[in-house]
């Protein structure tokens, strides 16, 4: 299971809410403890899909090796990743899975009108053919 | 010996451990060291066919090894490197 903490879950929704109506993106830094992965820290990264960031988001590889040194700088790992679906609903869509990867949490908010609506998260497998969903906590 | 620095959800392969100093002079010298000493690494990191999953990304220091030599991107003693997913998505296609 998933939780994050406030402070990272505020980002990660201003982000969302600041980008719409295109989508966002960002690395979730925190602890794993067994099953349990705790997010303390949201990072905000770039958005580099070259086209319409109303329907796709892309990651810079070079931006989530700067996410993971931040995260062995503080002692923490690298747990996930974010980006929002604007005027749509949390689900893990197909393009999503197809440029997706099996080791991290993928967290999915929904905006709606501007303003956050709700969340998932998702384990996609490494054949990129699907993706379970993962108990997910966050604040209200 | 390079460095090479272990995303944290494989470290479970690689007996824990965050970054491993391996043997090699290049890319794909360094990796063959690193999947022949954790071998359950292997599976995650190549398909079936023995190529890098379409998802891995490997660095040398700063610079993506697609845009060096690829596999034969010569690594000193004194490099680190890394393994960066790719990743993407967005709403369409559901």
């Amino acid at each position: 299971m998933i939780r994050i903490e406030r402070e990272a879950w505020d980002k990660m929704v201003a982000h969302a809410q600041d980008t719409y109506p295109n989508e966002c993106c960002g690395a979730m830094l925190g602890m794993i403890d067994g099953e349990r992965k705790n997010v303390s820290v949201a990072i905000e990264l770039d958005n580099a899909f070259d086209g319409g960031q109303e329907e796709r988001y892309e990651l810079r590889p070079e931006d989530l090796l700067q996410a993971d040194r931040e995260a062995r700088r503080q002692g923490m790992d690298l747990i996930g990743i974010f980006h929002s679906h604007p005027d749509c609903d949390a689900y893990f869509s197909e393009t999503d899975l197809k440029n997706s990867c099996p080791w991290y949490s993928f967290v999915v908010l929904s905006v709606k009108r501007g303003a956050f609506d709700h969340a998932n998260s998702f384990l996609p497998n490494a054949e990129q053919t699907a993706a379970e969903k993962e108990e997910f906590e966050h604040p209200s | 010996m390079a460095k090479v620095l272990i995303p944290t959800p494989l470290r479970q392969y690689a007996e824990k451990n965050d970054s491993v100093e391996l043997a090699g002079s290049t890319v794909g010298e360094v990796l063959g060291s690193l999947t022949g000493q954790y071998s359950e690494l292997r599976r995650h990191l190549y398909s079936d066919e023995g190529k890098l999953r379409s998802f891995v990304n490997v660095y040398v220091n700063d610079e993506d090894i697609r845009y060096l030599e690829k596999d034969s991107t010569p690594v000193k003693d004194s490099d680190t490197v890394s393994i960066v997913p790719s990743i993407a998505g967005g709403r369409r296609g559901d």
